[in-house]
C-alpha cells in the first residue's frame, strides 16, 4: 500500500465537497440531526458478506479487541430505540477484503440517514428530493452530465427486483424465488452452479446481465424488494418472497441501499444467527456479535427506515469523474 | 491448471465456454448480496471479440498455459502482423484484432515476445515502453514552455502521440504502448 497526494484533482475535489455541504443544508433544512459516532466498536452487528478490519485497545496487561465499524447502522439503532428521533451520520466506514477499484475503496464516506415512522417508499422520495436539490445547487438544473449521459434528477425509474430479471434476463419471478428452479435456469445459461448457493449464483446473474441496465435511461432507477434470504435488516413484505429494501443506482454505478427496518427482535436474532453462520462458513474474522443492538431491538425499535449511501461514488457522478480516486486530494492504495 | 477467479491477472489467458481468452481487464466486486465477483474484460484469441464476465471470485477458472517467444516484427497487411522466430526462422502471424492498438508503435524490425499456444502464435506481449523517432511536430511558441502544456507530434510509425512543447522533430521518444502515452526523452547515441 502507498499514500499517494493528487493536487491535481483539486476542482474536482472542491465540487465534492460543494456536494456534500450541499447534502448537510438539504438534511438540516428537513430536521435530521447529525450525530458524531465512534468508528471503533468492541461488538458489530454480523454481516455475512462483508469482512471487518479487527485492531486491539492495549494497556499495561489489558488486551480488548476493537472493530472498525463497517457501518454505523449499530450505534444509531441504540440511539432510534432511545428517541433520538430522524437522524443521519456522514463519516468513514471500513470494509475489508475488497481491493481498491474504480469504484470501491476499503475506508470510505457513508451517509446513513434515519427518518422515524415511514417506510422506504418514503425514502425513496426523501433520496430524490435530495438529488434533485443537490444538482440545483451544483449546476443550477435538474441534470447533471456523467461520462456523456445526461441524467434528470427530477425524475427517476422505479422497478422490482422481479421485473428487472424478467425483463433484462428472461427469468420468470416463479423461478426466481425458487432456489432450484433458479440455478437450474442459470445453469442452462452457461453459469457455473456446482457447489454454490442460491445467494452466490444470484449475486453473479445480478452482476452480469441486471445491474449494468439500472440507470441508465437518462434518470436513476430505484430497484425494488429483493428475495428474502437478502433481507438483512430490512421488513418481510406480505408476499413472504421479498423484503422492503431498495438499492439506487446512476449509470449502472450503486449508490445507496435503503430498508424499511426490521423491528421484530425475534425474527432479528434469528437472521443474526444466520449472518454469523454465513460469516463462520466463509471462514471470516470472529468477532462479539453486539448484544447491546439486540437489547435496543428489545426494548422497541420505532417503525423506521433508513439507508446508507457511499458518498465518494455520489461525488464521482456529480463531478463527471471516471473512478473514485479522482475526486479524492490523498489515496492509500497498492 | 485452474486458478480462483478472485486471482485472476490481466494478461492471463483462459479457457471460458471452450474458448481461450486473454484477460484484459479484473475488478473484484462485492455487491453485498451472495458472492463476491471477478468483472472481467475478456478478448477472445479467435475472433477479437471482447465481451464482460463476472465470475464468482471463488469459482475456479482453467488457465491456459502459453509460451512466450522472442520475435522480429517484420510487417503488416490488413488483416494479420507477421514475425519471425530469430531461433527458427519460422515466420509467423497474428491476426490484428489480437495485436490491438499496440500495432501502431511497432518500427519493423524491433524484436518483442509473442505469445504462442500449441504452436500457434494467439498475442503479443505489450513491450513496457518503444522508442521512437519523431518525424513531425511544431516549434512550441517561445515562453509557453511552463506547466503541463503538451503538443501533438507525429511518430516514424505514423502514430501520434501528445508530448511535451520541449520536443524537437527528430529526437527519440519512449512512449507507452499500451496507453499510447509520452513517458521521456529515450537516450540519444
Amino acid at each position: 500500500m502507498q499514500i499517494q497526494t493528487h493536487i491535481d484533482h483539486l476542482d474536482r475535489y472542491k465540487t465534492y465537497r460543494r456536494m456534500t455541504d450541499a447534502i448537510h443544508s438539504f438534511l438540516n433544512a428537513n430536521h435530521y440531526l447529525e450525530l458524531d459516532l465512534p468508528i471503533l466498536s468492541p461488538a458489530l452487528i454480523p454481516e455475512g458478506y462483508l469482512e471487518v478490519f479487527e485492531t486491539e485497545f492495549r494497556y499495561m496487561q489489558k488486551r480488548e479487541k476493537l472493530y472498525l465499524t463497517p457501518s454505523p447502522e449499530l450505534f444509531i439503532k441504540r440511539l432510534l430505540s432511545e428517541g433520538v428521533g430522524d437522524c443521519y451520520y456522514m463519516g468513514k466506514s471500513f470494509r475489508n477484503s475488497e481491493p481498491t477499484s474504480d469504484k470501491h475503496f476499503s475506508e470510505f464516506t457513508m451517509l446513513e440517514l434515519y427518518k422515524v415512522g415511514e417506510n422506504y417508499t418514503y425514502m425513496k422520495r426523501v433520496v430524490s428530493d435530495m438529488m434533485r436539490t443537490i444538482t440545483q445547487e451544483l449546476y443550477g438544473t435538474d441534470w447533471l452530465t456523467f461520462q456523456g449521459k445526461k441524467v434528470n434528477l427530477a425524475d427517476a425509474e422505479e422497478l422490482t427486483v422481479a421485473e428487472a430479471f424478467e425483463r433484462y434476463a428472461s427469468i420468470k419471478p416463479s423461478d426466481l424465488f425458487d432456489p432450484d428452479a433458479f440455478i437450474a435456469r442459470a445453469r442452462e445459461k452457461g453459469y457455473a452452479t456446482e457447489g454454490f448457493s442460491y445467494e452466490d449464483v444470484w449475486s453473479q446473474l445480478y452482476t452480469q446481465e441486471i445491474e449494468s441496465h439500472l440507470g441508465t435511461s437518462g434518470k436513476p432507477t430505484f430497484l425494488f424488494d429483493y428475495p428474502l434470504v437478502f433481507a438483512a435488516l430490512s421488513k418481510p413484505n406480505p408476499d413472504g418472497k421479498t423484503a422492503q429494501r431498495f438499492e439506487f443506482y446512476i449509470e449502472g454505478i450503486e449508490l445507496g441501499n435503503c430498508y424499511s427496518e426490521l423491528v421484530d427482535h425475534e425474527l432479528q436474532s434469528k437472521r443474526l444467527q444466520g449472518e454469523q453462520e454465513e460469516r463462520k462458513r466463509s471462514g471470516k474474522i470472529e468477532h462479539p456479535l453486539d448484544y447491546g443492538f439486540l437489547d435496543a431491538l428489545h426494548k422497541g425499535l420505532p417503525t423506521s427506515t433508513g439507508i446508507a449511501i457511499g458518498l465518494e461514488r455520489m461525488g464521482m457522478v456529480w463531478s463527471d469523474a471516471q473512478s473514485l480516486s479522482d475526486i479524492m486530494l490523498l489515496t492509500i492504495q497498492e | 491448471m485452474s486458478v480462483q477467479a478472485g486471482n485472476l491477472k490481466k494478461g492471463e489467458f483462459i479457457i471460458y465456454q471452450n474458448d481461450i481468452w486473454q484477460v484484459q481487464k479484473t475488478e473484484f466486486y462485492s455487491p453485498g448480496k451472495g458472492a463476491a465477483l471477478m468483472r472481467s474484460k475478456l478478448k477472445n484469441v479467435t475472433s477479437g471479440k471482447t465481451i464482460d464476465y463476472a465470475f464468482k471470485s471463488n469459482e475456479s477458472v482453467e488457465t491456459v498455459e502459453v509460451t512466450s517467444i522472442e520475435m522480429q516484427y517484420l510487417y503488416k497487411d490488413t488483416e494479420n502482423a507477421f514475425f519471425m522466430d530469430q531461433q527458427t526462422y519460422n515466420q509467423y502471424e497474428v491476426p490484428l484484432v489480437m495485436v490491438g492498438d499496440i500495432i501502431h508503435y511497432f518500427k519493423e524490425g524491433e524484436t518483442m515476445y509473442i505469445y504462442v499456444h500449441n504452436d500457434k502464435p494467439i498475442s503479443v506481449r505489450p513491450p513496457v515502453s518503444v522508442t521512437l523517432k519523431v518525424v513531425e511536430s511544431e516549434d512550441a511558441a517561445r515562453g509557453d514552455t511552463v506547466g503541463g502544456a503538451k503538443k501533438e507530434a507525429i511518430l516514424e510509425t505514423g502514430a501520434k502521440v501528445m508530448v511535451p512543447l520541449f520536443i524537437k522533430q527528430n529526437e527519440l521518444i519512449t512512449v507507452n504502448p499500451e496507453t499510447g502515452e509520452y513517458t521521456g526523452r529515450a537516450n540519444s547515441g
